[in-house]
């Protein structure tokens, strides 16, 4: 540990020597960040192996030292801190961007908080208490490998889009603040919530501030994009939320009693053989296609461009890194965990769909893109279709890279819009045929974009290879994709190709060739606020790139469970046309199963439940 | 000193390793970053220690590895596992761990040792090379890294780790080809290299799952130890892959799926895919076409890394997965097919070329197919040998280019006149070392005894005549016998063109009378140097100039030095040689490197009275060499080109298409990356217009239609209202007056006991009439909705249900039920119902 303080010494120091040109706080923060970083990897270095098994047999006690309120916080302090924005004065500028820096500041450091438990098997931090009651709908959070990931992704990048966008949007800059902490409060319970109710008001709300973002903020077209964003994410919701009630309904002509509790419609598998039109397929199909939507996979994918083109670069940053994520966690989560028999029927048809139309199809459009931003959007389309892919091959390194990579796409691509961001703010415009020559004015900037481009068209050393390889490689083992687990493999090692072909032909237009538009003559080199924006995100495409099992070692045991309970799911509960059935116990782990609701005593006027760790056990 | 040494760095944790990769790495980073500050001499003090403190720390390296304990069959290998990086599924779900680990055995210390000293000497002469160029920082930075890359690609310990050097050297190649990068040109030509690179990529990322899969491992020794797994048959493709193909799509699948299953040998398609790397890495056929467009680089940077290092990457990896290769000889022949057709196609490009540059980059791409030819043959030391002759020579003679390249700078400013030998000659007189080195460099490719090429040539085209794969079993595909005459006879062609191709360059370029300026004595360059008259060599007015310079110092050492290598180095391995004098104190380095080859040379057999055949066909080697030399001699020297250019004028088509490299390029333009590009454009198009016009626009539209036409009934006038009012009124009256006689039925238990229960709609001020059909019509109407009928077994009745509404209207509704105790037994009756609605209590009947 110690050695590692020494190295952020110096790590800090060489960064603060790396600005040629750069004031004392710049260089200051600078060392800053680089020397977190460092630390930041000291503390998550794995002990030794011996220690291993030490930390596998804290697997219970683990969870009991767990501080439940933590993630009350994480949501709670976000929300909390855009309800108290609206007290405070809205022209006093800085004391507004204080504020919020200090709630992202906060939430950021919890997050960090939630890295120091070991993540064994099953549910941490978990919090229950009764919402309302007569309906059986509960607050139930928690927390396990997989979302862990996405809400450190979250805290992490929402506060870079928000200090990105106060350097070039200077109205309506307290609403934009709410907007952006509802936003992160919002993302952060979609993760968390394991109660479906909760999950979709968290799933609605996180709309909200990002259509604000989109239709307040946006460019020339913004109405027409917002629109189109939240339509097309609401007719998935609809779509869901109907799902949402029938298996709910179901639950309780089976168990007798009202639950919106994720681990006990975990265990109702609806009517239906897996290929025939049932309520399950319904079901599965209303979920698939709200996340989907999200994902965004083809055919649904058009509202992606338009509302990245349209929204400002901070909220491209978070739909990019975060929001994109609900539509794949989603899937992860609900549709394989509610539905793995559908799934797993679907799986190998849907993974030759996102190969075909995802990340081939995604990366000829991308190819064919004159607007930046638009190429980016639909680099996205191809990075998630590797994600899907991981998700449908189901097997662990399958969906360790396909949670790598979401978390990698945010990264990259997070760091690509604003990126791009900062050559739209100079010349207000975004085409690629206005470029050429970029790199003799802006030579930092090139080099940044450059390398920014190698991470995202996945260079080894960067965090976009270990995703790709591992999704890559779980594809090729998958039994989930029958026979054609290989021929997939290398359809999708061919978007390989396709990436670096779009993505160089970009940076060529754009920063190589001679100067000839004279508006690019006198361009600005990137600005020393925008480099530390920028720098905590390049920082983190190498240590993904290189310390990938500093992140892989804390999902493992959640994607393990999540991989075994949707392949056992599918194994030990035969298919029943007719009639809804339980699946049997034993399937799911004793610790997966942990704070789902019961049968409902005699006594009603116990209003608040607080999950202790200790009363264990489940409805089965 | 040496056994301090085995103790301070123990085989295991080899941490040495780190100090040989590090130190090219801070050269990168403190040159990139710091380089603006640190000034020229700061820069090349930084990047010039980084590599000389990397070969200090390869020749120690060296030395431990050739002392370490090894066997026959065992090679040592000195490893450092510096951290493990991740963990990916194998199958059966097993873990298969990767480390970032390195090791060095005989073979990667060898390459190490090429890579940082000719590494080094090319750093050096850059200093004196790029000593104007504004980007001198960028370039040290970016040419450090490279050498980061390739010791990584060398030493990386399992494939993954060689993939990262073997990536990394491809990033660098991009960022070095179009190091001039405001030459739109160049910066094409660095994005051409690269995507063609990824293709190759796209092969070894096919290897590399495969690999995890099959064999459960990436790392060397655990492949090296997989070999039963890698041997395994394993279906490919087969029919029943498409068994659920729907009815009305069987016709493609027959026509797409063969009659027997196709079997594939695991070792054949993972020595494919990774030779699709290779072919993409080392320029093959048929992705040689980004190696020629690279010569855009700086010439320092062809020298490193388009010809001496990291195209050779490519018979590097063959050379280590040898024991995967070799289990299949149909990779074999692949490889060595590939490399004989390479070495001939890239031969007869370089004829025609005026540019020095590009006469050389064809020279490369054609002996690097001389290097997949002996690999391809078994041949692997050979082949391997071939590298590194190639690189002395190779590199020397790409630094002479550079060196001429840099004279003619003195008054040719266009790259293109610059480069091209039509405006050069009689260089000898004026830049006597360079003319000496290039003469040297220039014997040794074409192969002239003695020299190095002679001695690596020679043995890998006598491997191809003698050497033959052994399958497995006899099952395996294995070439026909003729295939290695066949290869060999290939070769010499291509070898006697070798010898003609470079003594022409070296002829038009050192002989004769100068081209390129008329040289004036004490030429000072005019003051305003106006650059766009010199752009063309070939102006109306002849060019003066002073008398082309030699190259400073720190360029011609280089050369030197190399061209030493080129001209002598060929004894460390020279079979023929140490066969006839067997020398106790000096190994042959294929002796060095047999180990390392041990596993794969099982399966390499000579056939007989080969060794009968050594001395015949050096001889031959050494006729071919003498032959193309001397045949160049007569056309340029004797005939002063008079016979080139009767050619020429002969067969000018030829010649052209010659000349624009066979036209390649455009063929690819044309074919595969037209397709490409036709894809691109219908997925974007179709991308905007069907399907965001069919999710998005359409159904907007559709909600938009129907909005507008409920609005119309919306107009605000009371009138319309009223009328729309009246007539709803006028419908629902119309429903409530007319009686509607509906009834429910329950035939659950008609077939055990006979019994069917009705029960009548209810409605507003409703009366019931039930009665059964044929009996006695009741007069009154009650309340009562019920009703029952019994069945006897096969009986069939009807019941008649009468409703009178309020308005003392009456409809009726019969029902016609059965009871179907044996199968058939209701059929005749006057309604025609089949039975089976019966039994299930359909309605039969209506409204009378």
């Amino acid at each position: 540990m110690s050695s590692f303080a020494v190295l952020a010494i110096a790590a800090g120091l060489i960064a603060a020597a790396v600005p040629t040109r750069g004031s004392r706080t710049h260089r200051l923060s600078l060392a800053a960040i680089t020397a977190f970083v460092v630390l930041a990897i000291g503390w998550l270095w794995p002990e030794g192996a011996a220690t291993a098994p030490a930390a596998a047999k804290e697997a219970v006690e683990g969870a009991d030292t767990s501080p439940s309120i933590l993630l009350n916080l994480l949501i709670g302090v976000p929300i909390g801190g855009a309800i108290a924005l609206l007290f405070l004065p809205r022209q006093m500028l800085s004391l507004v961007r204080g504020f919020t820096y200090a709630i992202f500041a906060v939430t950021f450091l919890l997050s960090l908080w939630l890295l120091s438990v070991p993540m064994t098997d099953g549910w941490h931090f978990q919090y229950i208490a009764d919402w309302i009651p007569i309906a059986g709908i509960r607050y139930h959070v928690a927390l396990d490998g997989i979302s862990l990931w996405l809400v450190v992704l979250t805290t992490f990048t929402t506060p870079i889009a928000a200090f990105a966008s106060f350097g070039s949007i200077d109205k309506r800059i307290k609403e934009l603040c709410i907007a952006f902490l509802m936003l992160q409060g919002a993302m952060i319970g979609t993760f968390l919530a394991l109660d479906l109710f909760l999950f979709y008001v968290f799933w609605e709300l996180m709309l909200i501030p990002m259509f604000l973002l989109i239709g307040i903020w946006g460019g020339a077209e913004r109405r027409m994009a917002a629109m189109k964003f939240f339509i097309y994410t609401m007719a998935g919701s609809v779509l869901m939320l109907a799902a949402i009630l029938y298996l709910v309904w179901t639950h309780h002509e089976l168990n007798g009693f009202w639950t919106f509790d994720y681990l006990a419609l975990c265990q109702v598998v609806l009517p239906g053989v897996p290929g025939t039109i049932s309520p399950q397929a319904l079901c599965f199909w209303a979920f698939t296609l709200a996340f989907f939507i999200k994902v965004p996979v083809f055919p649904l994918h058009t509202w992606l461009p338009d509302a990245h083109v349209q929204a400002p670069t901070g909220g491209s940053v978070v739909l990019a890194a975060v929001m994109l994520k609900m539509g794949t966690y989603g899937y992860l989560r609900f549709s394989m965990g509610l539905f793995p028999a559908q799934a797993a029927h679907a799986a190998a048809t849907l993974a030759g769909l996102v190969i075909m139309f995802g990340i081939i199809w995604g990366a000829l459009c991308a190819w064919k893109q004159s607007d930046v931003k638009r190429l980016v959007a639909y680099s996205s389309v191809a990075h998630l279709g590797f994600v899907m892919l991981g998700l449908f091959g189901a097997t662990t390194s399958g969906i360790k890279g396909a949670v790598l990579q979401m978390i990698n796409h945010g990264i990259a691509t997070g760091a690509l819009f604003l990126l791009v961001g900062v050559i739209y703010d100079r010349r207000h415009t975004r085409e690629v045929s206005e470029f050429g020559g970029l790199a003799k004015v802006m030579p930092v900037y090139a080099t940044l974009f450059v390398i920014v481009t190698m991470a995202s068209i996945g260079v080894p050393g960067t965090n976009g290879f270990i995703g790709e390889f591992m999704v890559i490689a779980g594809t090729f083992v998958s039994e989930r994709l029958n026979q054609f687990g290989p021929i997939q493999a290398v359809a999708a090692a061919f978007g390989v190709i396709l990436a670096a072909v779009y993505m160089l032909g970009v940076v060529q237009k754009m920063f190589f060739g001679p100067l000839s538009n004279p508006k690019n003559k006198t361009l600005k080199d990137i600005s020393p606020r925008e480099t530390l924006a920028l720098a905590p995100l390049i920082l983190v495409i190498f240590l993904i790139g290189w310390f990938p099992q500093l992140m892989l070692d804390r999902m493992d045991a959640a994607v393990q469970t999540t991989r075994l309970r949707f392949v056992n799911t599918v194994l030990e509960v035969s298919p029943n046309p007719k009639a809804a059935q339980a699946v049997p116990p034993g399937v799911f782990s004793e610790s997966f199963l942990k704070g789902a609701p019961k049968k409902p005593s005699a006594d009603p006027k116990k209003k608040k439940v607080a999950m202790r760790p200790t009363k264990r056990g489940g409805a089965k | 000193m040496l056994s301090q040494l085995t103790s301070q760095f123990p085989a295991n944790d080899f941490t040495l390793l780190a100090a040989v990769l590090l130190l090219p790495l801070i050269g990168a980073f403190v040159c990139g970053i710091f380089g603006k500050r640190l000034g020229k001499e700061g820069v090349r003090l930084m990047a010039l220690s980084a590599v000389f403190g990397s070969f200090i720390a390869s020749v120690v390296t060296f030395i431990m590895v050739a002392a370490a304990p090894h066997t026959a069959t065992k090679a040592a290998r000195l490893s450092w596992k510096a951290w493990h990086w991740f963990d990916v599924t194998g199958r059966g779900r097993s873990v298969v761990p990767i480390d970032v680990s390195f090791s060095v055995d005989a073979l990667s210390a060898t390459m190490m040792l090429i890579v940082t000293g000719v590494g080094f000497l090319i750093h050096l002469y850059s200093t004196g090379y790029m000593a104007k160029d504004e980007g001198f920082y960028r370039f040290f930075a970016y040419l450090n890294l490279f050498i980061f890359s390739m010791l990584v690609l060398i030493l990386g310990d399992n494939l993954l780790v060689l993939f990262v050097g073997w990536e990394g050297v491809g990033l660098c190649s991009y960022l070095l080809i179009g190091f001039w990068f405001d030459d739109e040109k160049k910066a094409a030509a660095g994005k051409k290299a690269f995507i063609a690179n990824r293709i190759g990529d796209f092969g070894l990322l096919v290897a590399m799952a495969m690999l995890v899969y099959y064999a459960g491992t990436l790392s060397w020794d655990g492949l090296e130890a997989a070999q039963s797994a890698m041997a395994e048959q394993r279906t490919v493709w087969s029919a029943s892959y498409l068994r659920e193909f729907p009815d009305w799509l069987v016709w493609l699948r027959d026509l797409v799926t063969p009659e027997q299953p196709v079997r594939m040998m695991v070792a054949t398609m993972v020595a494919l895919a990774l030779f699709i790397g290779c072919i993409g890495k080392s320029a093959q056929i048929p992705l040689f076409v980004w190696l020629p467009d690279a010569m855009a680089g700086p010439t320092p940077v062809s020298a490193l890394i388009h010809a001496a290092t990291m195209v050779t990457a490519g018979i590097y990896l063959v050379c280590r997965t040898s024991f995967i290769f070799a289990l299949s000889p149909l990779a074999m022949a692949v490889v060595a097919g590939t490399g004989a057709l390479t070495a001939l196609f890239a031969a007869s490009i370089a004829f025609a070329q005026t540019d020095l540059k590009k006469v050389l980059a064809y020279s490369t791409v054609s002996q690097l197919g001389f290097m997949f030819i002996g690999v391809g043959v078994g041949a692997f030391a050979a082949g391997f040998f071939h590298v590194i002759t190639h690189a002395f020579f190779k590199g020397c003679l790409f630094l002479c280019a550079g060196s001429v390249i840099h004279a003619m700078h003195a008054r040719v400013h266009d790259e293109t006149a610059s480069q091209d030998m039509r405006n050069m000659g009689g260089l000898r007189k004026y830049m006597p070392i360079t003319h000496m080195t290039f003469l040297v460099s220039c014997l040794a490719i074409a192969g002239f005894p003695l020299t190095s090429g002679f001695w690596s040539k020679d043995e890998l085209l006598f491997k191809a005549f003698t050497n033959t794969i052994v399958p497995l079993n006899p099952n395996i595909i294995t070439p026909p016998l003729w295939y290695g005459q066949m290869i060999y006879a290939i070769g010499i062609v291509a070898a006697v063109g070798t010898a003609f191709y470079m003594f022409r360059a070296y002829f038009m370029t050192f002989h004769g009378d100068f081209r390129g300026w008329s040289i004036v004595a004490g030429f000072k360059p005019p003051a305003h140097d106006d650059h766009h008259d010199d752009d063309h060599a070939d102006h109306d007015e002849p060019l003066e100039g002073p008398v082309p310079h030699e190259s400073p110092r720190s360029m011609t050492v280089p050369l030197i030095i190399l061209a030493f290598f080129a001209a002598i180095g060929g004894f460390v391995y020279a079979e023929p040689l140490h066969q006839v004098w067997p020398l106790e104190m000096f190994v042959s380095l294929e002796h060095f490197w047999s180990p390392v080859f041990a596993t794969a040379s099982k399966f390499v057999t000579t056939r007989p009275g080969s060794e009968a055949m050594m001395w015949p066909l050096l001889g031959v080697g050494a006729g071919v060499s003498l032959f193309g030399i001397g045949a160049a001699y007569w056309v340029y020297i004797v005939q002063k080109g008079e016979p080139a250019k009767a050619f020429v004028a002969r067969a000018g088509g030829l010649h052209r298409l010659v000349l624009d490299k066979w036209r390649i390029d455009e063929l690819y333009d044309a074919t595969i990356l037209g397709l490409i590009d036709a894809m691109g454009d219908i997925a974007a198009q179709c991308d905007r217009w069907i399907v965001d016009g069919i999710i998005a626009k359409l159904t907007s539209g559709v909600v938009k239609v129907t909005g507008h036409a409920l609005r119309l009934l919306h107009t605000g006038r009371v009138q319309v209202y009223a009328a729309s009012m009246v007539v709803g009124t006028a419908v629902i009256g119309w429903y409530v007056f007319t009686p509607h006689a509906e009834a429910t039925i329950d035939a659950r238990r008609v077939r055990p006991q006979g019994q069917v229960r009705f029960e009548a709609a209810a409605g507003h001020g409703y009366r019931y009439r039930w009665h059964i059909d044929g009996e006695t019509v009741p007069d009154i109407f009650s309340g009562r909705r019920n009703f029952s009928m019994q069945l006897e077994r096969c009986e069939q009745k009807t019941a008649v249900l009468t409703i009178k509404n309020a308005f003392d209207r009456e409809a009726v509704t019969t029902y016609t039920q059965c009871r179907e105790s044996k199968p058939g037994c209701c059929k005749p009756t006057d309604t025609p119902a089949p039975k089976k609605e019966a039994l299930l209590g359909r309605v039969d009947g209506g409204v009378r």
